[in-house]
């Protein structure tokens, strides 16, 4: 991996600026959206996965005043456009951070350690979880074809619930290990290790990375019968 | 995005739909996954052991209906082919067929991908049968 860069120019008064900086420490002009970095950092945040919701949202609030187009009326074409680029990155940035699943997913993508391909990403995916998943829909495909059928409603609803119950336990589990996961990589960010031991940092993301591919199947299972229980 | 013609056929009257017996040495069994839309596919073939051809093939897949197209269109691709011919049908093949969009481009990927897993189960059962023969023989010796 590159290391990431660490400053930025001021297009106005030609200054140089850290690379997390909003408005030039020279002439206090908004800078250009050019060299930037992720949106941990664009946010004042570490690259961590335990956000303050609270924290975050004022952030997201404070930022989103400062960058507002309105402020730029009366100002240059290039502020009014940085104006408006800062406060797109900063609408994406806040989206992306809001929600546990889509942090993990951009922190996953910018340590590198998104999926190259559908196949790379395929095999991280355990066979016993895939057998297990498929044996559930089968179950769940019975269910329906019972239902279509005119099974009175105790018949199918009992499995449906029954179907629910491991689904529902390995869903709990897999919440519980991304977050012990989490937990592990922000240990990692607290120490430095993150950044000065790439080996160990690897392993949490690649452990991390692994877990996350699987939820889809547990989300969209559950999904399934849900849907086949509220009709 | 709308789905091409033939993709709504395999998808209404899709083929060769099913299961074959899994612990048959002759038959391979593929599972694979997409995580990225929790999708997961069951292909199966079945190999004359006398012709080294593919009798039968059967699927099963829990996904879009590109997903479903590309499964059923692999099944049907691969009766009558030999192993080598079966590993030689690339996802390209079905994209075209079947004229997926650039996003369902992952089905055609997890059909290949499947073919590819079902062959190799095929050809691992094919090499344990026969160790297995060969370990049985000095067990009996030293009764």
């Amino acid at each position: 991996m590159s290391s990431p860069a660490t400053l930025q120019v001021c297009r106005e008064c030609g200054g140089g600026a850290p690379v997390d900086v909003h408005f030039c420490p020279q002439c206090s002009k908004i800078l250009t959206l050019g060299r930037h970095g992720d949106y941990f950092a664009f946010l004042g945040l570490p690259r961590k996965l335990g956000i303050d919701a609270e924290d975050l949202e004022q952030r997201f609030r404070g930022l989103s005043r400062q960058f507002h187009p309105d402020y730029f009326y009366n100002a240059t074409p290039a502020e009014r456009r940085a104006s408006l680029e800062r406060s797109s990155y900063l609408n994406d940035a806040y989206r992306t951070l809001k929600q546990p699943m889509t942090r993990i997913e951009y922190l996953l993508q910018v340590e590198g350690l998104a999926p190259t391909s559908p196949q790379e990403a395929s095999r991280q995916v355990p066979p016993a979880l895939l057998e297990e998943v498929f044996a559930l829909n089968e179950e769940l495909d019975e269910i329906r074809d019972l239902r279509a059928g005119g099974a009175p409603p105790e018949i199918w609803k009992s499995r449906l619930e029954r179907a629910r119950g491991p689904i529902e336990t390995k869903r709990v589990a897999h919440e519980a290990k991304l977050q012990e996961l989490s937990a592990r990589w922000d240990a990692l960010v607290d120490s430095g290790a993150s950044v000065g031991d790439r080996r160990a940092a690897n392993e949490a993301l690649e452990a991390l990375r692994d877990r996350f591919l699987e939820r889809n199947y547990i989300t969209n299972l559950l999904a399934g019968i849900e849907r086949e229980l509220s009709q | 995005m709308a789905y091409s013609e033939k993709v709504i056929d395999h998808y209404e009257n899709p083929r060769n739909v099913g299961s074959l017996p899994k612990d048959d040495v002759n038959v391979g069994t593929g599972l694979v996954g997409a995580p990225e839309c929790g999708d997961v596919m069951k292909l199966q073939v079945k190999v004359n052991p006398a012709t080294g051809v593919i009798d039968d093939a059967k699927f099963k897949t829990f996904g879009c209906g590109s997903a479903i197209a590309s499964s059923s269109l692999a099944t049907e691709w691969l009766k009558g082919k030999s192993v080598d011919e079966a590993l030689a049908i690339k996802n390209t093949d079905i994209v075209n067929e079947l004229s997926l969009p650039p996003v369902k481009i992952h089905c055609s990927v997890l059909a290949e991908d499947a073919i590819k897993a079902a062959i190799a189960d095929y050809k691992k059962k094919q090499g344990t049968t026969m160790s297995a023969a060969e370990k049985a023989q000095p067990t009996v010796q030293t009764i």
